[in-house]
C-alpha cells in the first residue's frame, strides 16, 4: 500500500511535469510504465483530481473496469466528469490524514457506511445531498447524513462437504459448534463480522444484535481460539478455504462463489444468517471535483441498472429496493438481497460500528492475539 | 565533542544548511508524532497510562521482544555459520555464495514471505511431499502461527547477519590463529577462545541491526502468522488506520524510538559504536 502511494505521488509530479512541458511524453510515458500505471488512467491531471476527473479512492483489482462501466460511462454520457481511480484504498485513517493535510485528492471513496458515521461526526466529510441522492433508492437505514450506501457486501461461511457429508452445518451456531463440526475455522481478522457471527451462535436473535455484547462475543470467539485462523484479506480467506487449511471459514460472500468454483464445488457457501455490510460512497471534505457533481456521480450509482452491473461484475448486492427484482437467476445463491436469502440475512448497524468500532477492534485483536 | 570544544572547523559552515535541514526534516515529524502522543485525544498521559491499564498492551509488547530476540539469535547463529564457511572457502564458491546471498537479499519480502507458505504451507511442497511418502498422515502447521513468523523472520534476516560478520571475518589476521594452533591450541580451542572473541563486533553489530529491524516487523507477522502474532508495528498501523486511535499509535511508536535509542546507548557503554558500524576507532 505504502509503495502504490509512492508510485502515486511519483506519477503525480511526472504528470504536472509533463503539463508544464518540463518532461517529454515519451519519458513521462516510461515513467508510467515503470510505476505500473495506464496512462489513461493518470493522464495530467487525473490521479491529483484537477477538476477534470471525478477520482474514485478504492482497493482496485477488477473494481476499475466494473465502476467505470457501471457508473463512470453513464455518468460521462449524461454530462459529467470522467472518472479516474486511485486505488491505494481508503482506510479511515488515510481520509482523516488527506482531509487533515488539506490536499484531498480524491472525490469519492468506496468506504464502509461506518466510515461515514465516524469521520462525518469529525467533520472530515462532505454531507451527502438528499435533494440529488435518493433516500429511497437504498435500504431504509442505509441512506445518512455523511453516507450512502450503494452496494451491500456481507460476511457468510463456506464448508467443505466433503467433511460434513449428510449433515451439512447451516448456521453460525454449527459454525462454532467444534465438537460437532471438527476442524480448523477462520474468521475475519478485524473483528467487523466475526463478532456478529459469534452472538448468532451463542443465540442473540440476528435482528436483535445491537448494541453488540462484546464480551458475550469475545468469550465465543476465545473459547474456539485453538481452532482458528483469522485472515485479513479476501485472498487470504480464499486461500485458507482452497488450500484446505480449514474446514469452514468466513469469508465475503462474493468470494464464496469464487471458492465454490475453485474447489469444484467441494466447499459450498452458507448464505443463512449472513452478515449484510453496506459499503458507501463517502466524500472527503473539500473533494476537488465539487460537491454539486459528486452528487450527481452518487445518484448516478444509485440507478437500478448500475447496481446490477456491478453485481454482475463484481458480486456486490444492490442496496436499491428497486434492484432486486432483477437479479438473475444465476446470483440469487450468492446476493445477499435476493428473494432467496433476505429473510435469512442479519443487517451491520453502521451507527455502532462507527461510534464503537475503535474499541471493537482493538478488543478483538487482543482476545484473538 | 572535545574537537568540537577546542575549535569549530570551518568546514562545518559548509555543511551546516544541509546538516540543519535534515535536522528539521527528521526532528520535526518525530516531535510532531512525540506531540500527539501527550495530546491526542487529549491533553495529557492518558495514552502512556494505558500500559499500565492494560495487560494486553504488554502482551502486545512481550511478543515482539520475544519473537525478535529469537529472530536475532537464530539469523546470528546461521549467519555466522554462512559467513565463516564463506571466509574459508575457496574465492570461486566464495563469489557464488555471495550472489546467492545477495540475490534473496534483493528479493522482495512480499516474494519471499509468501514462498513460505508455498512450500511449508498446509499443501505446500513439503507437507505434501511428507505425506505422499506415508511419513505423515496430517499436514504439519509450520505456518500460520508463530514457528511461521519465526521462520519468515529469520530467513529474512540472515543476509543482514551474514554481511556485517563476513566484514568483521575477513578483516581479521588469520595469523593470530595459526599461532594458536603453534602454541598447541587445539581447533575447537583457537576457535572458542581466539576466534569467537575477535568477531564478537561482528556478531554485536549484526545482532542490533537485526533486532532493531525486526522490532518494525509488519508484513511477515501478518502473513505467516494466521492473525494470532500481533506484533507492534502491526498494532501501530492498525491504530493508525483502521481504528483512529493516533494517540496509542503516537505513544506505541515513541516508546519503540526511545526504547532504540536507550539499547543503542547502553551498547555504547561497553563498547565502542563506531567500531561496530564499522567506522575506525
Amino acid at each position: 500500500m505504502q509503495d502504490k502511494q509512492f508510485m502515486r505521488e511519483t506519477l503525480v509530479d511526472g504528470a504536472k511535469a509533463f503539463k508544464e512541458g518540463k518532461m517529454k511524453r515519451r519519458t513521462f510515458l516510461t515513467l508510467c510504465a515503470m510505476t505500473g500505471f495506464s496512462a489513461a488512467a493518470s493522464f495530467p491531471g487525473g490521479a491529483e483530481a484537477a477538476a477534470d476527473y471525478i477520482v474514485m479512492w478504492n482497493w482496485g483489482g477488477q473494481s476499475e473496469e466494473c465502476h467505470g462501466g457501471a457508473i463512470g460511462k453513464p455518468h460521462e454520457a449524461a454530462g459529467g466528469l470522467p472518472l479516474r481511480f486511485d486505488t491505494s484504498g481508503p482506510l479511515q485513517g488515510k481520509i482523516k490524514e488527506m482531509v487533515d493535510s488539506g490536499n484531498v485528492t480524491a472525490d469519492v471513496c468506496d468506504a464502509d457506511l461506518f466510515d461515514a458515521v465516524a469521520l462525518g461526526a469529525s467533520g472530515h466529510l462532505e454531507a451527502i445531498d438528499y435533494n440529488v441522492v435518493s433516500k429511497d433508492k437504498t435500504l431504509p437505514n442505509y441512506a445518512l447524513d455523511h453516507g450512502v450506501s450503494i452496494i451491500l457486501y456481507g460476511y457468510a461461511f463456506v464448508y467443505d462437504t466433503e467433511a460434513y457429508g449428510d449433515n451439512p452445518p447451516n448456521s453460525w451456531a454449527d459454525f462454532f459448534d467444534t465438537a460437532k463440526f471438527p476442524g480448523k475455522r477462520s474468521l475475519y481478522k478485524w473483528a467487523n463480522g466475526s463478532l456478529e457471527a459469534a452472538l448468532m451462535a451463542d443465540g442473540v436473535d440476528k435482528d436483535a444484535l445491537y448494541p453488540l455484547d462484546m464480551d458475550r462475543a469475545l468469550n465465543k470467539i476465545k473459547g474456539m481460539k485453538d481452532d482458528s485462523l483469522y485472515w485479513g484479506s479476501g485472498s487470504e480467506a480464499h486461500s485458507m478455504c482452497v488450500n484446505g487449511e480449514v474446514t469452514m471459514g468466513m469469508v465475503w460472500q462474493n468470494r464464496g462463489r469464487n471458492i465454490e468454483e475453485d474447489t469444484e464445488g467441494r466447499y459450498k457457501l452458507v448464505m443463512n444468517q449472513a452478515l449484510a455490510m453496506p459499503g458507501a460512497y463517502i466524500v472527503p471534505k473539500g473533494n476537488p471535483a465539487g460537491r454539486e457533481e459528486i452528487m450527481k456521480f452518487i445518484a448516478q450509482a444509485q440507478d437500478p441498472d448500475a447496481q446490477l452491473q456491478l453485481l454482475d461484475c463484481l458480486g456486490m448486492t444492490p442496496s436499491n429496493p428497486a434492484a432486486f427484482d432483477g437479479i438473475p437467476e444465476g446470483q440469487q445463491p450468492y446476493a445477499i438481497t435476493s428473494a432467496m436469502n433476505i429473510d435469512g440475512v442479519a443487517f451491520n448497524d453502521p451507527t455502532w460500528w462507527g461510534e464503537n468500532g475503535g474499541d471493537a477492534v482493538n478488543a478483538f485483536l487482543e482476545a484473538i492475539s | 565533542m572535545s574537537a568540537l570544544r577546542r575549535h569549530i572547523h570551518p568546514g562545518w559552515a559548509l555543511v551546516a544548511p544541509f546538516l540543519l535541514l535534515v535536522a528539521a526534516l527528521y526532528l520535526g515529524p518525530i516531535l510532531n508524532i512525540l506531540w500527539l502522543s501527550v495530546t491526542d485525544p487529549e491533553p495529557g498521559l492518558g495514552n502512556y497510562q494505558k500500559l499500565f491499564e492494560s495487560d494486553s498492551l504488554l502482551r502486545i509488547f512481550w511478543t515482539t521482544i520475544r519473537i525478535c530476540l529469537i529472530t536475532t539469535v537464530g539469523s546470528v547463529f546461521l549467519g555466522y555459520s554462512i559467513a565463516y564457511a564463506m571466509v574459508h572457502c575457496h574465492e570461486k564458491q566464495k563469489s557464488y555464495m555471495l550472489t546467492l546471498l545477495l540475490v534473496s537479499f534483493w528479493i522482495s519480502i512480499l516474494v519471499r514471505t509468501f514462498s513460505w507458505l508455498m512450500l511449508l504451507g498446509h499443501r505446500g511442497l513439503v507437507n505434501n511431499a511428507l505425506e505422499g511418502m506415508g511419513v505423515i498422515a496430517e499436514p504439519i502447521a509450520f505456518m500460520r502461527n508463530e514457528l511461521g513468523v519465526l521462520i519468515g523472520m529469520i530467513h529474512y534476516m540472515i543476509p543482514y547477519a551474514v554481511l556485517p560478520l563476513l566484514v568483521n571475518m575477513q578483516s581479521l589476521d588469520m595469523r593470530v590463529m595459526n599461532a594458536s594452533r603453534n602454541l598447541g591450541a587445539t581447533g575447537s580451542q583457537t576457535f572458542w577462545r581466539i576466534y569467537l572473541p575477535l568477531t564478537t563486533p561482528g556478531i554485536v553489530a549484526s545482532s542490533l541491526l537485526i533486532f532493531i529491524l525486526s522490532l518494525g516487523f509488519y508484513v511477515t507477522p501478518a502473513v505467516l502468522g494466521g492473525g494470532k502474532v500481533l506484533m507492534i508495528a502491526e498494532y501501530i498501523s492498525v491504530q493508525l488506520l483502521v481504528t483512529l486511535k493516533w494517540g496509542t499509535a503516537a505513544m506505541l511508536a515513541g516508546l519503540m524510538l526511545f526504547g532504540v535509542l536507550a539499547m543503542l546507548y547502553i551498547m555504547s557503554r561497553f563498547m565502542k559504536l563506531s567500531t561496530v558500524f564499522g567506522g575506525s576507532s
